[in-house]
This record gives structure tokens, sequence and C-alpha cells, in this order.
């Protein structure tokens, strides 16, 4: 880092709380860092965290209502278990096997095999698929295992334990064949993205003019909170102040702001947003964790960054060093 | 089995919601059923029978033609195997059935009658009429027989294609009408432009349009069509023919409505020049000394005995008293009633060239009605058989007058003769369908001959309904200039649709009928045929109840406006005193409720008026008018009673309201009498489908309407038995969040045609201008518009082989090739991928299916054409006429169409764009609160120009009706309906935008759909609020992977060297001369050298310089021992310089070379093949300054 003009360090600590964690749920707090590295986890943990998917479908019997393309598309869907994907290797990479998934390093096979033998529709399911690999298989199979270990009992047909409908066949009808789950990443094709949704907003910053609100009547008051759709504030029942309820249900559509200035009182509320705060929501398809789901992608993140810098180290950064203003 | 009875009750629910699906191809199927019924023994009885008389004994022999019988179609004629309609697409044959008539012989007038029943051959079936297999078959039945659970029927399978019968407009029957036309002036001189035609038609639905002209000197003529020429007849002598009449009576007659006490008040329609008039017609034939009516018949006897077929032995009288009957009015039997006609013909004449009647006009509905399928094959049936009978005579005639032994009371002998021709009738009535043509000598009195039927294309739903529902105006009206013809007119109100019509060349021809419209039939609403006696009998009786004076022979009459005519179905009946006339119509009305009268019903009443229309009451219950329901409010409105049938005719001079409640600026003196069931049904049915459509601009309506007809969507559930050459078909489709009352009326939801888009109007990247849209990629990878294109080839052996030599399907016997798509029987496996030729590397499974030469042993495999690989889907074999060896097949190919950059995609609203980026997901804004990311943006610029608010409204309310879980009501019009309600309710009326915005505030969100969006890219809040909600988009046929055009090298024309056209062949896009000019003024002369020269017909020539001679060059063989050299010494042998000699100079030393077009080269030949020399003058431009040029 010889470069005179990158003067100042602009290294910051950010910190992060966690507010929320479930299985396939997270909410967490992002602060100190700006909005660039909240976007880059973002994107990250929706494309780039890898994650095991149907990828390649040898179809020997199908007989059902649906096409072969129709029904390999649908497969590739099917969220797998993929905790092991980072470990695994993409088969473009692997030296294994000559990338056609042949080999445990880099693909996982699944078997189907489905026949309608009775006049009732038979329902083809993830459940029906069978995996070559035990860390691998549909994620609600995935549960349904972990819920028989932990004792619960439970019916394979209640509830969402039937899995994922793949077709429906009808007596006679049969489907028969061979799929191939292969590491790989949302940018790719959506099936990869273990992300559901992954969003984050600019904590607001919520500052209320007392002394313009005691100038209100309460109906103006109550009128002035249903203003805004969300509920983000409230009017306390014993002292009929009006206080921030939630700041973050707050939209920034900007609806109280326009309504104190139609009341004739501007300057009644100020909303910013704290530029260096953020608030995630992360919902994962159940391939991987939600914990998992942030935790590798800030490892991909790095990983991303390392490869720059072993650039930047070899003094290789061609034009954008030009661009930085370098020698 | 309990499953099967389990399922059926809900089937037997769903039967009849597609009672109002069926209800929409009833004028098809009704007008076919009833040929069936009554139609084709009517028309049997009505061709004349023939008789022949043997030139040598004097015999004769009487033909009739008495019952006909049409069985349903059968899969042998031996067996009794029912053919179902399935099997007919599959195996490319036509869904028919026998076709049979009894013919009965006499011999020698007191003869014995014998009857023989000769076969015609087959006549082609309607799918869903009386003689379909699958008539009144539940869904349950139609399933299994491998139709759709909501087939309709009302076409016809032509060689497994579906071929339906265009409804054309036709001038309405028995309507005298008064018309100006220029080209009356073309009649002969004398004539003038004004004339009143009549188009009549009999029972049997043929028809012949009689015209009477009026002449500058005050007479008028009859004129009509006979064996491709237009005859005139004096009108006085017609008068005189039909009737035993005197000149004192013609002159009251015609004189009956005129009285010199009217002047010029209300509803006068004739003026004193009436009596001159009626002398110069009566003078006319005292003129010719024809004084009664036998001279009258007897002068026109003598000049059609030429031409009336089949008169040639009888004498005058009775050649005229035929030509009266067949020619003259014939819808009417009685001469009387004839005579009463004209006459009122000639007053309408009259009143027309005076001014006191306005013309009428042909363009518009009120005069109008259809042309239905069972009519059309009647009377091309009729034409047909009576052309049969007419050969036959020839033959017989012919035979008689060669063989002396021929014997005409021999039937078996004759039969021999008449058998001849027989099939060719059911033949022609097939290629009809097939092709579309009416061929006959005689026009048949129909307004075109060719394009009668249409293709019913199952693209989709949507342009199927359209393809029956459609009315067309004539093909000779788009060669027309004028565009008056294509005007929307006030008349067509309610019975055709103002929004749907195509635009462009066949814009306000081909129009659609409106979703509530019918067309009448012989069948009432019980199904049971109505007899026209009986209605007739009642309804006089009735008229005569309200006071009508019925007209009598020899009669004093009176006209308009002391009285008006009644007519019924062109027969004047009698007439009513104008006074009590409105309470004859209302009596009328009451009893079209009570069904007394046919419910459908046309009571068209003209009242007097200062020279508008000429007045009278006009009575139809003809089939084929178009008809619709009103509310009738004179009646006490309990519930079903009030809805009447109303014709086009009466409802011009109909009260009807809008059910808004108003009064639509009426006075208490003309009170509203009806009331529109809902506004909604003046729209067709696709028209009704655009949500909120009257919140859009007018044109976006259309443009919806054409581009609903264009989605690919679901065509069909059973797409698995169809055949059809293409088919489109989407993976994943939706139903519509927000929708009208029309889309579930119709069951659209079994065929939907689109995908609830999350749509979001910004513009983002730049990749959404002029229209354009931007897909999210992850979207698409997910399924979103995802599609399939079926193509059937059927392949046909037997047809194939040109030297006779039978092919079949067959793998060569020595492979065991198992890498190729073709299984062992020579035809492809289910579900293998044949790679397209075209590609360079050569790939195993290009081929799928071989054909085996049974002669030569050869097995020829055959490759796919085409550009792109394709899936086998559906391999059907068809053994039922082939001797040894499979010949025919079915092969269906499924092609993947995934959206791409340059598919086009448009909303319910005539917004319609092409994709232009399949967006990465992590680069579209996102909701911070939902997360949601945008499955589609466009650009903002798309709204204020196009005005299609309903767009907007559309996204507010899915959204809202997203949040809510329900499906949101979005039936056009429906203020003005609920405003009735609102003395209930007054706080009912809201906007839409009220309503929608509440219901999303109330979730949280943004009244007006807006949301804050984050740059994808960036991860900062966007400045303003982004106007996103779902909107139902629907993708078009039209997608890049059909018409992407490229090439750099390929195949190049024979002749010209220059590259061949056509993007089946892989030819290039014409460079034209417009183009040209372009690049020249760009002054970019590389390109366009690259364009014009080297990517096109690059030639070297050799030309020689003293000559001057293109063509004169001749190689000499390149010296061999040179070359031998070249190769020893290792030096590069580059092409070996050729040597030429000019032949005309016979050296090589002027010999240079230039490159130039090809085609210049050609040219030069081609005119020295003119004996013109072309000279070129060699010129190097050092050695040659340009300035010595002249």
């Amino acid at each position: 880092m010889d470069r005179p003009a990158a003067g100042a360090s602009y290294q910051r600590f950010p910190r992060v709380r966690i507010r929320e964690l479930r299985d396939d749920y997270a909410k967490f707090e992002l602060r100190d860092t700006d909005a660039s590295m909240a976007n880059a986890l973002r994107r990250v943990m929706i494309a780039e965290v890898p994650t095991v998917a149907i990828d390649l479908v040898e179809i020997e019997v199908n007989s059902s209502v649906l096409n072969d393309e129709f029904i390999a598309h649908r497969l590739g869907l099917i969220p797998l278990t993929s905790a092991a994907a980072m470990q695994m290797r993409f088969s473009r990479d692997c030296d294994a096997c000559d990338g056609d998934g042949s080999c445990e390093y880099c693909s996982v096979e699944f078997h189907l095999a489905a026949r309608a033998e009775s006049d009732q529709t038979l329902e083809v399911t993830s459940n029906d698929l069978r995996s070559n690999d035990p860390k691998v298989c549909p994620v609600d199979q995935a549960r349904a295992y972990q819920q028989a270990l932990s004792g619960s009992d439970f019916d394979p047909n209640t509830g969402d334990q039937r899995g994922i409908l793949i077709v429906k066949l009808r007596r006679g009808q049969e489907l028969r064949l061979r799929a191939i789950a292969r590491k790989g990443i949302g940018k790719d094709h959506a099936k990869w993205s273990p992300a559901a949704t992954v969003t984050f907003m600019y904590e607001p910053d919520i500052r209320i003019n007392e002394e313009l609100m005691e100038t209100l009547t309460l109906d103006e008051k109550r009128s002035w909170v249903e203003s805004s759709p969300t509920k983000v504030f409230a009017i306390d029942p014993i002292t009929e102040q009006v206080r921030v309820a939630d700041a973050e249900e707050y939209t920034y559509d900007d609806e109280v702001i326009k309504k104190a200035e139609a009341m004739g009182k501007p300057g009644l509320v100020e909303i910013n947003a704290k530029e260096d705060s953020f608030i995630f929501t992360v919902e994962t398809t159940g391939a991987i964790t939600a914990y998992e789901l942030i935790m590798n992608a800030i490892t991909v993140l790095r990983q991303k960054l390392d490869a720059v810098r072993l650039q930047d180290d070899d003094g290789d950064l061609g034009e954008l060093d030009a661009h930085l203003g370098g020698p | 089995m309990e499953k099967a009875k389990e399922s059926q009750s809900p089937a037997a629910v769903k039967e009849g919601d597609y009672l109002a699906l069926r209800e929409l191809f009833r004028p098809h199927v009704e007008s076919f059923d009833y040929f069936l019924d009554k139609g084709l023994n009517e028309m049997l009885e009505s061709i004349r029978p023939m008789e022949i008389r043997d030139p040598n004994s004097n015999n004769t022999l009487k033909v009739t033609l008495e019952k006909g019988h049409v069985l349903p179609p059968m899969r042998d004629a031996r067996s009794s195997v029912p053919l179902y309609p399935q099997e007919c697409r599959q195996a490319r044959i036509t869904y028919h059935g026998e076709f049979k008539v009894d013919v009965c012989f006499e011999f020698n007038e007191q003869g014995a009658h014998v009857r023989h029943t000769f076969n015609f051959g087959h006549l082609p079936i309607m799918l869903m009429s009386k003689l379909c297999h699958l008539r009144g078959a539940d869904p349950h039945k139609l399933v299994f027989h491998g139709e759709e659970a909501t087939e309709m029927g009302g076409y016809f399978i032509c060689g497994g294609m579906e071929r339906l019968i265009r409804i054309l407009i036709l001038q309405k029957r028995n309507y005298p009408m008064g018309l100006v036309r220029g080209s009356f002036l073309k009649r002969g001189a004398g004539y003038t432009d004004k004339a009143v035609v009549i188009r009549c038609v009999q029972s049997d639905q043929s028809s012949v349009t009689v015209k009477l002209y009026y002449l500058q000197n005050g007479s008028a003529r009859l004129g009509f069509w006979l064996g491709g020429r237009e005859f005139l007849l004096p009108v006085g002598i017609v008068l005189k023919a039909l009737i035993d009449t005197s000149d004192r009576e013609i002159f009251t007659s015609l004189m009956c409505c005129y009285s010199d006490k009217y002047g010029r008040g209300k509803g006068v329609v004739s003026t004193q020049l009436i009596s001159e008039r009626a002398e110069i017609i009566l003078d006319e034939v005292r003129n010719l000394s024809l004084l009664t009516r036998t001279q009258c018949l007897v002068h026109i006897g003598q000049y059609f005995r030429s031409v009336m077929e089949g008169f040639e032995k009888h004498d005058y009288e009775a050649v005229a008293e035929a030509v009266l009957k067949d020619y003259i009015f014939v819808h009417l039997e009685n001469n009387h009633d004839k005579f009463n006609l004209l006459i009122f013909m000639l007053q309408k004449l009259y009143a027309l060239v005076d001014q006191t009647a306005s013309p009428d006009n042909a363009d518009s509905l009120q005069y109008q009605e259809a042309l239905l399928p069972g009519h059309l094959i009647t009377v091309f049936l009729k034409d047909r058989l009576q052309d049969w009978l007419r050969k036959s005579k020839r033959l017989i005639l012919e035979e008689a007058a060669k063989s002396k032994g021929f014997d005409l009371s021999n039937v078996l002998e004759v039969r021999k003769f008449l058998t001849k021709y027989t099939t060719s009738v059911g033949r022609a009535i097939e290629s009809m369908i097939k092709v579309g043509k009416v061929n006959s000598q005689s026009g048949l009195d129909l307004p075109q001959r060719d394009g009668m039927t249409i293709h019913a294309e199952r693209l989709n739903f949507h342009r199927y309904i359209s393809h029956f529902r459609s009315v067309h105006r004539g093909a000779a009206f788009a060669k027309m200039r004028t565009t008056s013809v294509r005007k929307l007119l006030p008349e067509s109100w309610g019975f055709l649709c103002p929004v749907h019509t195509p635009d462009g060349e066949p814009c306000g021809l081909l129009n659609h009928m409106a979703s509530s419209c019918r067309i009448s039939s012989f069948y009432n609403s019980e199904g049971a045929l109505k007899s026209c006696e009986d209605i007739k009998k009642s309804l006089s009786a009735e008229l005569v109840r309200v006071g009508m004076n019925p007209m009598l022979p020899k009669i004093e009459r009176t006209g308009p406006p002391e009285v008006l005519h009644v007519h019924l179905d062109g027969c004047i009946l009698g007439t009513i005193a104008s006074a009590n006339i409105e309470k004859a119509v209302n009596y009328l009305r009451r009893l079209k409720l009570a069904h007394t009268v046919p419910e459908d019903l046309e009571v068209g009443y003209v009242p007097l008026s200062l020279s508008g229309a000429y007045p009278g009451l006009y009575l139809f219950t003809n089939p084929a008018r178009f008809v619709r329901p009103v509310r009738n409010l004179l009646t006490p409105s309990d519930g079903k009673q009030s809805i009447e049938l109303i014709g086009p005719f009466e409802q011009a001079f109909m009260e009807i309201r809008c059910p808004d409640g108003g009064d639509g600026g009426r006075t208490k003196s003309f009170p509203a009498t009806h009331e529109e069931i809902h506004p909604t049904a003046i729209l067709s049915v696709v028209a009704n489908l655009t949500p909120w459509s009257d919140h859009n601009q007018s044109p976006r309506n259309m443009y919806q309407c054409q581009m609903a007809k264009q989605t690919m969507g679901f065509c069909g559930q059973a797409l698995k038995f169809r055949t059809d050459v293409k088919a489109f078909h989407l993976q994943t489709p939706q139903t519509p969040i927000v929708r009208t009352a029309t889309y579930s009326k119709y069951c659209m939801d079994e065929f939907p045609s689109g995908t609830n888009a999350i749509v979001a109007v910004l513009s983002y990247t730049g990749y959404d201008m002029e229209d354009a849209m931007i897909l999210n990629k992850s979207a698409v990878d997910r399924g979103m518009f995802r599609g399939h294109i079926y193509q059937t080839e059927c392949i046909d052996l037997s047809t194939k082989n040109r030297e006779k030599v039978p092919e079949i399907f067959a793998r060569s016997a020595l492979s065991r090739d198992t890498s190729t798509a073709i299984d062992s029987d020579g035809l492809p496996r289910l579900g293998e991928v044949v790679m397209c030729s075209m590609l360079k590397e050569v790939h195993p499974n290009e081929q799928y299916y071989s054909v085996y030469n049974s002669l030569t042993g050869a097995v020829r495999p055959v490759k796919l054409k085409g550009t792109e690989p394709a899936f086998i889907d559906y391999v059907a074999v068809n053994g039922a006429n082939s001797k040894g060896g499979l010949q025919k097949a079915n092969i269906r190919l499924r092609r993947v169409r995934n959206p791409i950059i340059g598919d086009k995609f448009s909303s319910r609203h005539g917004q319609k764009g092409v994709c232009s980026q399949l967006w990465p997901d992590i680069d579209m804004p996102f909701s911070a609160n939902t997360g949601m990311r945008p499955d589609l943006i466009i650009n903002p610029h798309a709204f204020p120009s196009r005005m299609t608010i309903a767009m907007l409204l559309e996204s507010m309310a899915a959204k809202a009706g997203a949040l809510h879980g329900k499906f949101i009501n979005a039936t056009p019009f429906a203020n003005s309906m609920s405003i009735k309600e609102e003395d209930k309710d007054p706080c009912e009326p809201k906007s839409i935008v009220e309503e929608m915005g509440s219901m999303l505030a109330s979730y949280g969100f943004n009244y007006h759909g807006t949301e804050f969006l984050y740059s994808g890219v960036f991860g900062n809040e966007m400045e303003y609020a982004i106007f996103i909600g779902p909107v139902y988009y629907q993708r078009l046929r039209h997608m890049v992977s059909d018409k992407f055009q490229v090439r750099t090298t390929g195949r190049i024309d024979q002749i010209t060297r220059q590259p061949i056209g056509g993007r089946k062949h892989g030819g290039g896009i014409r460079f034209g001369e417009m183009e040209r000019d372009a690049l020249l003024a760009h002054g970019s002369s590389y390109l366009l050298h690259d364009r014009l020269h080297s990517c096109s017909d690059y030639h070297i020539a050799d030309v020689c310089s003293f000559c001057g001679s293109l063509l004169t060059a001749t190689v000499i063989k390149s010296d061999a021992q040179k070359k031998a050299k070249h190769e020893m010494l290792g030096l590069p042998t580059v092409r070996p310089p050729k040597n030429f000699v000019c032949q005309a100079c016979k050296t090589s030393k002027g010999m240079e070379t230039v490159a130039m077009p090809y085609v210049f080269r050609y040219l030069a030949a081609e005119l020295a093949a003119m004996n013109i020399k072309l000279e070129l003058r060699l010129s190097n431009k050092s050695e040659w300054p340009a300035s010595q040029e002249s």
C-alpha cells in the first residue's frame, strides 16, 4: 500500500447484533459500516452462497402428463440440505471426475421410481427421492428425519410433511429417473440460491418535535398517527402523548411528514435514515440454516476480497490501479 | 369404478357451467341441426323433378328426389363402429357420415312409382350437431374420447383439419330496401341510381334478389338474375301477369297512399306525381298491346323459354308461371301476395324518388342478417344435386340418342347412368369446407365465392372463441377503396362489438358478435322446431284482434299516413290504423314475453316521420337474424319474464336506456320502454375480459383484443391428443387476480393465458427504453413464462412414392446402433432429443425416422429440418388403410421456448413490450420491508401517452387482492350498474382507487400502491417511491427463436451467385436500394462495399483489355511441367496461375483481372444472347488521368 493518496485509514469495525435466529429465519443489526458492505452481504447471500441442487436428470420412464423437461425443472427447484456444500467441489473444478457428476466429491445421486398401481391418484413428491448420500436430501425429508429422531411422532401425510409435489400419476403411469445434484451458486441459476428473502433497511432515526406535538389536540394526534400505513407511532393511553412505537415499521413513505405539512405543522417530526446501521431480514429456503447462510456469505465475501487483495499484492491491479491513483 | 362415480357428480355440476360457453357456439350448431332435422328434406322437396323424354319412343321418365338420409359417422361402411372426431384428427381424415337420398321414378306419368336409394357419398358432420357421437356427452365422456371437457363443437373436421364456416353478413331477407347506388345507372339508358331491392328467401334457404329500378320517365323495371344475366321486365307486365287484374285496379292500388288533403305532413310518403307514373306504367303495357294476363304470360314466356332449363317443350304460359314462381318474390307462394308486395315496393320506390322517404343504408346492421353454416350447406347441396340431375339427364339423353335399344322404363339401366356422378355431390361439399370455395354456375346469390370457411386455430382459447363469434362483411368490401362500410354505426350497438375488430386491412369488416348477441334459429328456447305455418296463423289472428284489417284481394285501400302496412316476413298481412299502432306493438311485445308468439319475433315498427324511413310494421320470424336480450320495462318486472329478445331492425326505433338509473336525456313524452341488462353486453367475449376497460383509452382495448388472440397460453387440456401443426403451451400459467365477471362465466380458468408478474414501473437500467422490459432472471429460472411449442408432422409415405414403389417405416436390419433416436420400427423413441441438421458438427441424433424402400431395399434416414433441437413428444401410427407395413405416422415434436431477449410480452391493456435483458435478481431493486424484487420492470413512459389507467388500477387491485387473498372483480362499467342501488345504500359509490387504496393501507402499504425501493446494485434507497404490484402479463407467440435471421456465408443463388433469401434455408435479408442510400448518405463506403460486394457476389473476372470483352476469356491448361517443378523444388503450391486467352483476340497479352459483382458478368452474358456486346474499357488511374475521360 504505497499509494500516497490513500493516507487516512477508513477501516471500521462493524458490529453485528442478532435479534432473532431460527432455522430458516434471522434478523440482525449491522452497525458501523456503510451501504456498500450491507448490500454486498445481501448480494452474496442471494447469489453466491453455494448449495446443492439437482442439475442433471436422466429419465428412464416417464409416462406422466408432464414432459421430461418440466419434471427436470421441478426437480431442480427442490431445496436439498446443503450444509456440506461449502466443502464440496464444483463439478467443473473436480479432478476426480470429468465433470459428469459421477464422483462423490462433487455430486450426489438421486433415484426416483414411482408407479401408480391403484385407482387413487398417486402424488410423487420430494419424499420419493432416494439419495445415495445421507447428508444431502430434500429438506422436508431431513426435517421429518430429525423429528423422528427427537421422538415426536409424526404422520408423513399430515401438514407440511407431505413433501414437495413433483407430479401426479394416474393408474398405470410411471416415473423412473436418476438425478444428479451438484454444487452451484444462485448467480448461475436461481435453484442454487439458498435465500428466499434477504433484505435490509436503514435504521430510521425518528425525532418528534414534542413542543409542536403538544399544540395538537388528541383527535389531531390520532389522525396524524393513523396517517402512517404502518404502525410506527402510537398514543400513550395515559399521558396522551405521541411516542414512537416501532421505528422499524417505518417504510420511508413520508406519509406522516406530508400529513404534518397538510395539518400546517411542518417539522412535527424529523425522520432520517441512519447511514451506518442496517437491519437485515434473512429467510432461507431450508437448504442451509439462516445462521449458515450468514456465516457462509461472510466467508464467500472474504474469499472474494482475498482474491482482490492477492491480485493487489502481485501489483497486477492493472487498469484499476491506475484508476485508483497509483504510481 | 366407485372413484369414477364419485367424480361424476362434480362433472355434472361443471357441465352446467359450460352452458354459457356452448351458448356462444349455438348459431353454428343449431343451423346445422336444422339442416339435418328438416332443412335437407325441405330442400329436396323444392328441387324440381327432372323429366326425361326419350326422343325415339316419346316415353317420359320423371325423377323425383324424395327423402334424404344422413347417417352418423362410422368407421367403416359395413361395420357399425362409430367414428369419433379424435380419430379423424389423428388419421387426417374427414368426420363425415353417409348421405343417401330416396329417388322416385315414374314412367309415363301414370306408371308405377319405383323407389331407389342413391348413395351420394359422405357429408361432413358438424361436431356437437345432432349426428355427432359426442352430442350431449358429459365432460367425462368427452375426455374419454380425447376431447376437451368444454368441447363446444360448431366446426367440421376435413382431412384432419378443423374448419368452420364463417358467418357472413347478408342483406336482410324479405325486406324491400330503398337504395341509391351509382352502379344502377349502368343498367342502361334511362335508368336512375334509385331502386328498391328485396332479397327473397325460400323455405329451403335459397334466395333470389329482385330489384325494382326507377326509370327517368317515371316507370320502373323489375330485374333479377338468371343464368349469369340480369333480366329486366317492365313492372306493368309483371303486375298484370301475376293476377287477373284491371288497369283500374292497378291504378287505385298505386294511388292508395296519396290524397290531395295531405299536403306534405308527417308520414306522407306519396306525391301527386304518382298518378302520372301509374299511367306511364300502364301505358307501357298497353303499347305492347298486352291487355290480359294470358297475353302478359305469353309475352314473358316467349322471352324466357330459351333460358329456363327443362322447359324447352312447355308452352309459353307454363314457362312464364315458372319464371314468376322461381324468380319473382320466391318467399311468397300466393300470386296475390306477390302483387301486393310489388305494389308496396313501387310505392316505396316513388317515395324514395320524391324524397318523402329516406334511402336505407345497406351498410347498417339494421338491414342485415347472417349467413349460417347450415344454410350455406343447404343451398350449396341443392345446387350440387341439381347439377347432378342435369348431368345425368344429359348422359341419358346421349345414350338414348346413341343406342336404339335403350329403354327408359328399365330403371336399372337408368340407374346406371344416374349413379355415375353421385359421389361427386358429397365430395363437393367436403371440398367446399376444406378450401372454402363455392363452385357453382349460378353464384347462389351469395356475396362471395371463396373464403367461406376458415381454420379454427387453437392457438389459445381467446382466438378459438373469436373464430366462432366473428362476422365478416364480405370479401368484396376488402378491396373497396371507400371506408363507409368499415364505419362503426350506432345500429350495431349491442350486436357487434365496437372494440373487437382488427386494425389494419380487415378493420371494420371483420367484426365480432357481442357476448350476449345470439342469432335466431328454427328452434325455440326449449329446443323444439318452430312451425312457420302455426306462427303465421297465430300472429295474424292476434293482429286482427288488435285492429288489423286483413289484406283481402280487390279492396279499396288506403296507405300511410292513415294506415300502416303490416308485413310478416315479406308478406303484407294487412293494415293497421296509425292511431292504433302503438297499442298493437305493445301488445305484440307482451305476447313475446308470454311466449304465445315466438320469443325472437322482431317487431319492426317504423313510425310515421317526415321523410324518414318508409313507415310500416315489419314483423320478422325468420332465422339468421341477430337478436339480443334486453329488459322490457312495460311489463311488470317479475324476474325472468321481462327479458325480451330484440333485433337490430326494431332496435333503431326503440327507447332503451342504460341501467344506471338515469333517463339518458329522455323527456317524459318519450319514456324508455326497455333497459339494457348490463352495459358490458355491448362488448365481445374477448373485449369483456379486459379488466376495467372503461378506464382505458379506447384504441388500447382494441390492441388488447388483438394481443389476447396472440398469447401463448393453454391451448387446450387435451393437448396430449392434439395433432395441430403448431401449438403453443405455457408451462406455468396462472389465473389472474384481477378479473371480470366474464372470466368466470366462460370458464377461462380452463384455458389460462398468462402470469401474475410483479411489475415495477421505473426507469432502471436504460434497458427499458421504448417499450422494452426487463425480466428478472431468477424469476425466469424458477419457471416464469416458460413454454413449449408442439409441432406435429404427419408423414404419409403412401402419397410420397412417385415411382409406385411402396415405402414403409423401418430401420436397417443391420444397424445395431442405439445412439440414434430411431427405434427398431423406424420411428423415433419418445422423449429423445433430435438435433438439427443445420449445425456443422455431425451429430448422430439428427435423424428421427427412417424409410425403407421395399423395391431397392435401401434405408433412408430422414433428418430434422430447422435450426434447433426438438424432443420427440408423441408418435402415433395410423394403420387403418395400409396393406403392408407402416406408412402413415404422426410425430409430434416439442421445442422448448424459455423467455429470452427479444421475446414479446404484453399486459392486458394493449401494453406490449419486448424483453431486453434477463437481469440478475441481485441487481433488481428490492423493497426493504418485504424483500420483494420485481419480476418485470417497465418504463414509466409507457403510460402518459397511452393512458391505460386500468393497468395502474389492476396493479393496485391485484396487490390488494393478493394481500387479502381474494380475486378482485374488475368488470367494466360496474359503477353504472351500482348507482341503481344507491337509493338503498348512499355511501356505496366509491372509486376503485378509494376502495383499493384503503385496502392496501389496511395491510400497511402505501395507499396508492407505491413503495420505496432500494437499488439492488448500490444498496441505497431510491429517491422516489416506485409503483409496484402484480399485473397479469401474457406471453405473446412472437418469439425471436422463430424469427431471428443471421448469415455470414451460406447458400447462394445458382445464377446470380448472390445470397438467397428466406429464413428457412439460411438465407439473408435483402439489403435493398433504400438501405444502400442510407449507407451512401453516411459515406460509409467500406461497409457498403462489404455488404453489397464482398459478402454478396464478389467475383474476379478476366477481361480482355483489347477487345473489352468479359466473356471471351478461356482457360489454357496450366503447365503441368511447371507444376511438377514447383513440387520438386518444394515451392509453395499456391494456386497455379491460370492462363487465360482472349478467344477473340487470340492472345493472352491483354488479359486483366477485374473484381466485379457476378451479376454484372451475368448481365453481359444475357446481353450477348440478345446480340448486344458489352465492352469494358479498362483503365489504370495512374496511367489514364481522370481528366482525359469525357
